[in-house]
């Protein structure tokens, strides 16, 4: 030691401070165990949930779609791998920066990101947000080599819908698009923003029954986002398949048949009320609405003015035109206004309440009874028997025929068209009926509408002499069929009109292009005026609008039918020019395919 | 240099309680980081195993010796700093590491010790029973130098633990009112002046936050949410060893080394909590008991800063991660991952144990 200390300096000063600061201490101790006491056992319950909360992330795992076929088991619609990029913004630490990166690996824009996400803001921030699908391979690595950078991104794996044939029966079909709010809320299942649901179609229709049940993991997580372990796992269940009644090749055919054409084709089984084919033209690939992220393509379409979006065959309403006829002449022998060898004479033209009334045949048809009417549909004839039906009658039996309501085949969206009476026009227009009328709605023109299905479903009860269809895509759907009720007309009067339709197509009437060797065909053609004959004689002949909608509804054989075809092409001239020919190319596939 | 009887005299049970925190401190370790690589736990071990090496060594040199040289010491410590703060390479953004071909030291640590042999040196002959203008200057100076070179790194973490010393020499020396009422005023001034200029954005971040952690969970109240989910979420007996998901899944941030405090809440609950802090208490009151033991007034201060670094550190970290204080990057002696930290703690215990075991000799 360097200098002399005093050994017994008296330190106790010091030790009281010491004492005192120990005290102090003490007490910090019993502060900060009372405060861990408020957080471990009083908040512990706030706590544990927020850990549970960190470490847990839900894993849904969609089930796969159910698969629609056609009645020979051809598959239409399947299901096929495909990848997707969700982000989960709870991972992200500086979100605003987070989008710009992902922006630019995931080579979006950034608005669109932005907008997407908004879209879903209120979601919980740990529930991932699909950004982008059907990526890539190359895309799916990129993300997954960047993921320690990127941990806000996972990707995620599930089926994707294919329809292998594009275009074929995508009226039928229908598509996928992601659910709307408003779906949600309706479907009271376990349905969630970003899924996809059938918009239109089958897909529409059978929802319930293609979707199956979704399975859901739960697995830990680190807070990198990485998987450490699985709590639990429930695996989807599978939606059901869905085997439609279409015919593979008849389908094929009434669309081939309508390329380049705006219109419908229905074919269908009398018997059962199966459809065969049922055609839209112009269509569209359905494939490409199931991205979520090119609503252009889908826009585009919705904006076309000859809406290929449209199933022309459940919801095109038309004039019947001289189909009607059939409807007249059933009518008209029913209430005996008529009997089959009553004749009228027809010159070409006439007067009826003051007003002309032109038959299309110039030149006149001379004296016709019901069957020549039918075969020739002379309008003179049909004139006489509206006039003497009155529009009540008519319409009695119009809708007993099944027109103006729906026929109630599964598929969403049909309409139910219009038999046009007094009643309906004081309603709606708050006109009085005027007699006129009556004779251009005996001929199928004016104010009544029908759709192309609705023309196939009353000849198929035609063909069935009085026993109605509902015609339906489904095959194993029986149980939700409903029976369509038999007609109270004589059978001896279907016997009456069918006649009519046989001559028309067999003996050179306007069916006459439908005429199949070796195949009873009977039909009916229709030739729709869209606008007046004052109008299109002031707009001339080259305009589209002026031609006529060309209609042609038929069944075959005569006996014992087996099958319906209704053709409707718009503005496509005269009935038996134009959609007459393309019937008998659909009873010649369908005789050739059951001769072998 | 150590007779038997100075063996006898050696406080065996402090060295237990000392041996029984870094233990814990291991074992925590080891749960929080096994999965990482890099074996934290083992090399935790070989520090410790260092460190206790080193209190030994440091029991043979009688502290008075020590405490004669200090100035010495203590300006090569000085150097040290400096040439750290100039020639440091930056690690975890700052530089306060010496890296060394086989392991990185921090100086800041070690020159604490430092710091308060050569108060004990100064105050050793100052028999005035209130601070003089004079002598506070001296130790404000003393403390203010490495505080300033260390806060310059920046490592404002390890800069605060110098401040308890200096209160520890206030409050040993004794202050009149006029001179508590000055400092007060003087501290608020440095806090505005402090928080205005010489803050970083990151620092003032993490003090607002700790006013109200809940407005940017993501940000800079991040830690701290997930260090308070981790101990509430504990509850009553914890999750198990190894067993927190908090610290497993990482999403306790420092879990080894500022919020190991968090990983015992976490998975030994308020029962391990309460635990720890029994023990660290028989700990602390030994450490402050041992100002009685002394004969001399260097024993005295030496004792008594020590005492007061080791509680104030240790408060300081436990209330950070319960969010009762910004995070301000101080570990938990003894317990929390780091070689240095542990090394300057136990050399510092070191000097305790030496004032305490030369009691009765008189040389």
């Amino acid at each position: 030691m360097k200098k002399e200390k005093k050994i017994y300096e008296d330190l106790t000063p010091f030790q009281v401070k010491a004492q005192i600061t120990l005290i102090f201490v003490a007490f910090l101790f019993l502060f900060l165990t009372f405060f861990l006491w408020k957080v471990q056992i009083l908040d512990y319950t706030k706590y544990w949930r927020q850990s549970e909360a960190n470490r847990i992330r839900e894993i849904i795992l969609p089930p796969q779609r159910g698969l629609i076929k056609d009645r020979n088991g051809e598959i239409l619609a399947t299901n096929v791998a495909s990848f997707q990029v969700a982000i989960i913004r709870e991972n992200s630490r500086d979100i605003d920066r987070s989008y710009q990166r992902i922006a630019q690996l995931l080579d979006l824009e950034l608005p669109v990101l932005q907008e997407r996400i908004d879209k879903y803001r209120f979601l919980p921030e740990f529930q991932p947000i699909v950004i982008k699908d059907n990526l890539e391979l190359k895309e799916v690595s990129q993300v997954k080599a960047r993921q320690e950078e990127f941990p806000e991104l996972v990707i995620q794996a599930g089926p994707r819908r294919k329809y292998l044939y594009q275009t074929l029966a995508a009226h039928v079909i229908g598509y996928l698009q992601e659910i709307s709010q408003i779906e949600i809320g309706e479907s009271g299942r376990n349905r969630r923003l970003g899924d996809l649901v059938g918009k239109t179609g089958i897909e529409r229709e059978y929802e319930h029954l293609l979707v199956g049940k979704e399975g859901r993991i739960l697995e830990i997580v680190d807070s990198l986002g990485r998987r450490r372990g699985e709590i639990s796992r429930v695996d989807p269940v599978p939606g059901q398949n869905i085997d439609l009644t279409l015919d593979f090749a008849l389908q094929s055919k009434a669309e081939e048949l309508l390329e380049g054409k705006e219109g419908a084709v229905v074919v269908l089984d009398p018997r059962t009320g199966e459809i065969l084919a049922l055609a839209s033209f112009p269509t569209f690939d359905p494939n490409k609405f199931i991205s979520r992220f090119s609503p252009e393509e889908w826009l585009t379409l919705l904006k076309d003015p000859e809406f290929p979006l449209e199933n022309r065959a459940i919801r095109g309403l038309y004039a019947p035109g001289s189909i009607f006829k059939l409807t007249m002449a059933l009518g008209a022998l029913d209430s005996r206004v008529v009997n089959e060898w009553k004749t009228f004479y027809c010159t070409g033209s006439t007067r009826i309440y003051g007003h002309p009334f032109s038959c299309w045949f110039k030149g006149g048809h001379g004296s016709v009874n019901l069957s020549n009417a039918i075969k020739h549909s002379c309008n003179i004839y049909f004139y006489q028997v509206g006039k003497l039906m009155g529009i009540q009658e008519i319409a009695k039996y119009a809708r007993m025929l099944g027109l103006g309501a729906l026929t109630g085949i599964d598929l969403p969206g049909e309409k139910a068209g219009l038999v046009p009476d007094p009643e309906w026009k004081r309603r709606v227009r708050n006109e009085p009926w005027y007699p006129g009328e009556t004779i251009s709605v005996s001929i199928g023109q004016g104010p009544i509408q029908v759709t192309p299905l609705q023309m196939a479903a009353q000849t198929a009860l035609i063909a069935n002499r009085g026993t109605g269809i509902v015609p339906y895509l489904f095959r194993k759907n029986l149980t939700e069929r409903k029976e369509a009720a038999h007609v109270d007309i004589q059978e001896t009067v279907f016997e009456k009109v069918i006649t009519g339709m046989w001559r028309s197509v067999n003996e050179n009437g306007t069916g006459r292009a439908a005429m199949v060797q070796g195949l009873d065909v009977c039909g009916k053609t229709g030739s729709t005026q869209v606008v007046s004959t004052a109008t299109a004689e002031k707009l001339g002949e080259d305009k589209k609008i002026v031609r006529t909608h060309s209609w042609f509804s038929g069944f075959a054989p005569k006996d014992d039918p087996e099958i319906v075809i209704t053709i409707l092409v718009e503005y496509g001239g005269m009935g038996g020019a134009t959609a007459a020919p393309l019937a008998k190319e659909i009873f010649r596939l369908y005789r050739e395919n059951h001769d072998r | 240099m150590i007779d038997r009887n100075q063996l006898r005299n050696i406080d065996w049970g402090l060295i237990g309680l000392l041996i029984l925190n870094a233990a814990i401190g291991i074992a925590f370790i080891y749960s929080s980081s096994h999965y990482l690589p890099g074996n934290y736990a083992l090399k935790q071990f070989f520090w410790f195993l260092a460190a206790l090496a080193g209190l030994f060594v440091l029991l043979s040199i009688n502290y008075r010796v020590l405490v004669a040289y200090s100035l010495y010491f203590y300006t090569v410590a000085i150097i040290i700093l400096a040439s750290v703060l100039l020639f440091g390479r930056l690690t975890a953004g700052t530089k306060s590491w010496i890296v060394l071909p086989f392991f990185q030291i921090q100086p800041s640590e070690i020159t604490k010790i430092l710091v308060i042999l050569v108060l004990a040196h100064i105050f050793s002959s100052y028999t005035k029973s209130s601070l003089s203008l004079g002598h506070g200057l001296l130790s404000i100076l003393v403390v203010g130098v490495p505080i300033l070179l260390v806060g310059l790194q920046p490592d404002l973490g390890t800069a605060l633990t110098y401040l308890p010393i200096l209160l520890a020499v206030f409050v040993v020396v004794g202050l009149k009112k006029r001179t508590v009422i000055v400092l007060v005023i003087l501290a608020l001034l440095l806090g505005v002046l402090g928080w205005s200029v010489f803050l970083k954005q990151y620092q003032k971040e993490r003090i607002t936050t700790l006013l109200s952690p809940g407005k940017d969970p993501l940000g800079a109240g991040y830690q701290t949410i997930q260090s308070k989910i981790a101990i509430g979420s504990g509850g009553f007996l914890g999750k198990g060893f190894k067993k927190g998901t908090q610290s497993q899944l990482r999403f306790l941030p420092a879990r080894h080394t500022d919020f190991i405090f968090s990983v015992i809440g976490e998975e030994f609950g308020f029962v391990g909590v309460v635990g720890t802090f029994l023990l660290y208490f028989l700990f602390l009151a030994r450490l402050f008991q041992s100002v009685s033991k002394a004969r001399d007034r260097e024993g005295v201060f030496i004792t008594y800063m020590v005492s007061v670094m080791i509680a104030f550190q240790f408060f300081v970290n436990v209330s950070m991660t319960i969010g009762l204080f910004p995070i301000a990057g101080v570990p938990l002696p003894l317990i929390s991952y780091g070689g240095s930290s542990l090394i300057a703690n136990f050399l510092a215990i070191s000097l305790v144990i030496n004032v305490r075991m030369r009691r009765f000799v008189n040389v």
